[in-house]
């Protein structure tokens, strides 16, 4: 063979290897050994963003509890948790670290939707399956094959917002006071749709920043707007300003709430039952009443499995840490689903073959299918009654049970 | 929409209080030594925790806890100074602003190692009411922070003004080394006040925890609104960061509800572009040698 044609051999041999590698993933039974599962927890367990860390701990505590059961098939779970301070920069580092460091099998938690549209490029590419609680629709929108919303998204939210505020007879002038974020944006842009396809018009949409100690301006605009709902797309702290300054001014409208406040903690904080009574809502992602019914024995799992450091200075845990947890259950069912020779690809089919599923937690059941990822979707409303007793609503003056 | 300004301006006036007291402690420090504290804001929330765990943790009256949560943040206000500033205070310029501002954020992150999962609230001493008066609401926190306020700036109207505390304050800005020749301690001087400044951020820690939740941030926006303040009232001058912190107040509530409610949070940013730009010294403002 003369030297072109050894060259040209070189350059096809080297053409056929590239296409014949496989593509550069991680390993489909990364993480996973005879006696162990290797979970990556995820999340702001510092920073500004750490309150949301509940929603972490949730699903540790039903990990733990499984392993005191004796574990799945054989293999217990070994969590490595890893702090995103729900910042981007942070949040690639630590995946990257979980990912190609500790070889995590998957991903859960997970709260922070700016640090999960971060990262998913990386998780897409090496397939790692990814169960998180961030309220951004767009991460499993479309359909990205190893990521799954086993929680409510925004558009869930923010249309049971609406939807709630509308089965008001004889409303339709919406108020929108939001942060200037990605987050309040997921919440309030699904209500304005539903606002305007319900016939309803959106009369005000204002900003109320993070820090701010005082919402006279916004609750002027409500107030002057006529508004007869307000939508509060916004953390705990302002949506305690916020309430108490419509209050203060005599703007006494239902207010619904987003789900980055606590309902029990806002409600407290807010410190005057007539500011809030008739008057604040929220969409409500579960069954029963926190620590009651069905919820009754995720509470005792919470005081029993979590450390006192890992739950709330009172003791008593808060609405997200029941909103974390169905990511353990959806996550321990689907393992226990892919049998025995566990791999990446069997836990998605088994994760799609879930059908009505009930977690014993949220007010919907879980639907995954191959085209859909997003596992909830009906909500109910939580409010003050009033009597005075938080109550559980499936629309406007009808309460669920 | 006109019938809205009266309550606009008044509700100006009871934020911009807290702007106000923010400024004011900041200018107690800043009169000492000529330096900007731009960790002040964490000691604000140092303050206001501090107040939460005497009151809610440990059950004490809400007076005495007040008070002292404000002698713990002199000390600390005072430590900071004589232990991290006093050993650079004369090197560069931008030293001294980076060592303030990390004082601050290692503040911050000992708050959110303990207090980081939650969001607190501060027990009142006083049951909440309104108050109508015409076209305008009020509200006993608004009532109460304004007159702590007032107290606290009549107070140090009469040490600056009256007393020879004030007169050995007015030469030690004036000239240190001068100050220091006719028998002053400089750094001793230096650090009460700095601790006097943080003493008064924890009372304004305390006067925002009664009205908003408190989280270990709660002194970073305030901290901008201080400097505003403080700049548009003139570095050194007490009645400046008052008249400041209400101008700033007022500003944010008429622009939020007249031109848009994104005015609100970068009123403060415009107003210190603005007066730097076009009067640097400010309303009452005095020529001196800013450090920052």
């Amino acid at each position: 063979m003369n030297h072109a044609g050894r060259l040209t051999s070189t350059a096809a041999a080297l053409v056929l290897l590239v296409a014949m590698a496989p593509v550069a993933r991680a390993d489909n039974t990364q993480g996973i050994t005879a006696s162990s599962i290797k979970i990556g927890n995820l999340g702001p367990f510092s920073g500004e963003s750490a309150v949301f860390n509940p929603l972490n701990y949730g699903p540790e505590a039903y990990l733990r509890y499984i392993n005191d059961q004796g574990g799945i098939n054989g293999r217990k779970f070994e969590t490595i948790f890893a702090d995103d301070a729900c910042n981007e920069a942070k949040g690639i580092a630590a995946a990257k670290k979980l990912i190609y460091e500790d070889k995590v099998f998957m991903i859960i938690g997970h709260p922070c939707s700016g640090v999960a549209m971060a990262i998913k490029p990386m998780v897409d590419k090496e397939g790692v399956p990814w169960v998180g609680l961030s309220a951004n629709p767009k991460i499993t929108n479309p359909v990205t094959p190893s990521m799954f919303h086993v929680g409510y998204t925004g558009i869930a939210s923010g249309e049971a917002m609406a939807g709630f505020a509308l089965s008001n007879p004889g409303v339709k002038k919406i108020a929108l006071v939001q942060h200037s974020n990605d987050w309040a944006h997921g919440y309030c842009e699904p209500a304005t749709a539903i606002i305007k396809k319900n016939g309803g018009e959106v009369v005000v949409d204002a900003a109320l920043e993070r820090g701010s100690t005082d919402a006279t301006a916004q609750a002027l605009q409500v107030k002057a707007s006529g508004a007869q709902a307000v939508m509060g797309c916004l953390y705990q702290p302002e949506l305690v300003v916020l309430l108490r300054d419509l209050h203060k001014f005599g703007v006494n409208v239902p207010v619904l709430g987003a789900l980055g406040a606590d309902f029990e903690q806002t409600v407290a904080q807010v410190n005057d039952a007539d500011a809030v009574k008739q008057i604040f809502f929220q969409p409500y992602q579960f069954k029963s009443p926190l620590g009651q019914g069905s919820l009754k024995q995720f509470h005792d799992m919470f005081l029993k499995y979590l450390t006192k450091d890992e739950l709330p200075k009172s003791g008593e845990p808060t609405n997200f840490y029941y909103f974390g947890v169905p990511a353990a259950i959806v996550t321990v069912e689907a393992i226990k689903r892919a049998g025995p020779d566990l791999t990446r690809e069997k836990w998605i089919a088994a994760m799609e073959s879930l059908n009505k599923w009930d977690t014993g937690v949220f007010a919907d059941t879980e639907t995954i299918t191959h085209d859909n990822h997003d596992g909830v979707h009906l909500m109910y409303a939580v409010g003050v009654s009033a009597e005075g007793k938080e109550t559980v609503y499936k629309s406007w003056g009808k309460p669920a049970e | 929409m006109l019938s809205f300004l009266p309550q606009l301006v008044v509700s100006g006036i009871a934020t911009g209080m807290l702007y106000a007291l923010m400024a004011l402690s900041m200018t107690v420090g800043y009169r000492a030594t000529t330096v900007v504290n731009f960790g002040h804001g964490d000691m604000l929330m140092i303050g206001a925790y501090a107040s939460y765990v005497l009151v809610a943790g440990i059950g004490l009256p809400f007076g005495p806890a007040i008070v002292l949560a404000a002698a713990l943040l002199f000390l600390l206000g005072a430590a900071a100074q004589r232990l991290l500033m006093q050993p650079i205070i004369g090197g560069p310029h931008l030293s001294l602003a980076m060592m303030a501002l990390a004082v601050g954020y290692a503040l911050r992150g000992v708050a959110r190692i303990e207090w980081g999962n939650d969001v607190l609230k501060l027990p009142r001493a006083y049951s909440s009411g309104v108050f109508v008066l015409g076209p305008v609401v009020v509200t006993t926190d608004d009532l109460v922070i304004s007159g702590v306020v007032l107290v606290l700036l009549a107070a140090l109207f009469l040490v600056f003004n009256v007393t020879a505390v004030g007169k050995v304050i007015q030469a030690v800005f004036q000239t240190q080394r001068g100050a220091a020749l006719v028998g002053i301690n400089v750094k001793a001087f230096h650090a009460t006040m700095w601790g006097a400044g943080a003493a008064l951020g924890a009372i304004g820690g305390v006067l925002m925890a009664l009205i908003v939740p408190l989280t270990p941030d709660i002194g970073v926006a305030t901290l901008v609104r201080g400097f505003a303040a403080m700049t548009l009232g003139g570095f050194g001058s007490l009645q400046g960061a008052v008249i400041g912190g209400l101008l700033l107040g007022i500003m944010e509530k008429v622009l939020g509800f007249y031109v848009s409610t994104v005015f609100i949070d970068i009123t403060a940013y415009l107003v210190t572009i603005l007066v730097l730009l076009i009067r640097p010294k400010g309303l009452f403002g005095q020529h001196a040698t800013l450090r920052i």
